[in-house]
């Protein structure tokens, strides 16, 4: 484990115990990549503001539920961002921009919080999703990056409902068995 | 139904994650999870594999505000607000439910001094929305005037048609209660002008929402929308 991992881990631990400045530590080393993400899927600013806080809320008063089968402590949080994101977009329904998968990919840089894990793990998805059929690699995407529903990825590719769950059933099923476990 | 194999636990794991499990069964899924220990770890082991996605996203700086807002959260008797916050911290953002319970007493009075007659130089330009298509190309603006209580909608060429049997029409989506149908959109370039009711008018401030369903030739006869929805759009000041 990288040695920066090791230290969102003791900051995580310290923010368990109430300690504030660990806290304000572990939100400056771990904003940016979350807010990247509220923006990603809200394309808002001041909802994405509220999906962050809210994540940093969850954050202070779930820092003891953290365990390693979680992931990474960025992973957790990301989480965490990526369920309240969901949640407001639903609630509020949004804009729902189709714009084109591409899209989804114009801005493929490491991040900060990059490592040699990171590397491998991003291979790894990146090999299999390359594999995948392109129809089932798009609406898993779209589901993904944009939140998309089963209906709004069906108006969005101009296929029945039907076809859609079923390409993203069909293609997690292959993405599962080619990343393992 | 509930899960009851592997396969079957699998399949809705993956999809509680990748946000395509969503109303009810989200809901069902979750407490599921909160007595299923295995299926948490599979909702988990998908969260480890697709996190590489995550990695993928570009980051951004959040707003600067935004720490304070959560120490402010978090702490309220210790931390003392910036004076900055007002302006990125909007009093119409539904995700603050306290922000409703305290706003509430002043949303009357703001709506009266946005809403009712004032001399015309003394109003801002009003709101805006443009719904985009597929490859983000605009298919109508939508322009609220706060002047007149009016709502202008165009159609930008090329305009994408309904089949010959179906339009396209336009409800506002209040915060709470059902769609509201505003009107049958216009096609091929027309313009369209809709007058509000102070009713319409006061949940479009508040929600600012407008989505566009397909439906029948001339709109939905049920007054409510039956087909599905395409489009929906948030107005921003103009």
């Amino acid at each position: 484990m990288a040695a920066r991992e090791g230290m969102l881990v003791d900051q995580l631990a310290k923010v368990a115990q109430g300690d504030r400045a660990a806290f304000a530590g572990l939100y400056q080393q771990t904003s940016r990549a979350v807010y990247g993400q509220c923006m990603q899927l809200l394309r808002d600013n001041d909802e994405a503001n509220d999906v962050l806080q809210e994540t940093y809320i969850q954050v202070w008063h779930h820092a003891g539920e953290y365990h390693a089968e979680r992931g990474s402590v960025l992973t957790w949080v990301m989480s965490i961002c990526r369920y309240r994101g969901l949640d407001a977009l639903r609630r509020r329904r949004i804009d729902v921009e189709f714009d084109s998968v591409e899209q989804n990919h114009a801005c493929d840089k490491p991040g900060p919080m990059q490592n040699a894990s990171d590397m491998v793990d991003r291979q790894r998805l990146s090999d299999c999703l390359r594999d995948l059929d392109e129809r089932y690699r798009n609406s898993i995407e779209m589901a993904y990056f944009r939140g998309f529903t089963h209906q709004e990825l069906a108006v969005a590719m101009g296929q029945p409902l039907g076809t859609t769950k079923s390409w993203v059933r069909r293609g997690l099923s292959v993405l599962r068995r080619c990343l393992g476990p | 139904m509930k899960p009851d194999n592997h396969e079957r636990n699998h399949a809705l794991a993956a999809e509680y994650v990748v946000g395509t499990l969503h109303g009810a069964a989200r809901r069902r899924f979750e407490r599921w999870m909160m007595v299923s220990p295995k299926l948490r770890r599979q909702v988990w082991l998908w969260e480890r594999r697709l996190q590489p996605f995550n990695k993928s996203v570009p980051s951004m700086q959040p707003p600067a505000d935004a720490w304070h807002a959560v120490e402010r959260r978090l702490f309220p008797s210790s931390v003392a607000a910036p004076a900055a916050n007002a302006k990125t911290d909007p009093w119409w953002q539904p995700a603050l439910p306290w922000r409703w319970t305290t706003g509430i007493a002043v949303l009357g009075l703001m709506a009266l001094l946005i809403w009712t007659p004032v001399p015309p130089e003394a109003t801002v330009s009003g709101l805006i929305g443009v719904v985009q298509g597929a490859q983000a190309q605009p298919l109508w603006v939508l322009n609220a005037s706060r002047g007149d209580h009016s709502l202008m909608l165009r159609s930008l060429p090329p305009t994408l048609p309904a089949s010959h049997d179906q339009d396209f029409e336009l409800w506002l989506l209040p915060e709470s209660g059902v769609p509201v149908s505003l009107s049958v959109l216009p096609t091929q370039g027309a313009e369209l002008r809709v007058t509000l009711s102070n009713e319409q008018v006061r949940q479009l401030r508040q929600s600012r929402s407008l989505a566009i369903s397909l439906e029948p030739h001339g709109g939905s006869a049920t007054g409510q929308p039956t087909g599905p929805v395409v489009y929906q759009t948030k107005l921003v000041d103009l």
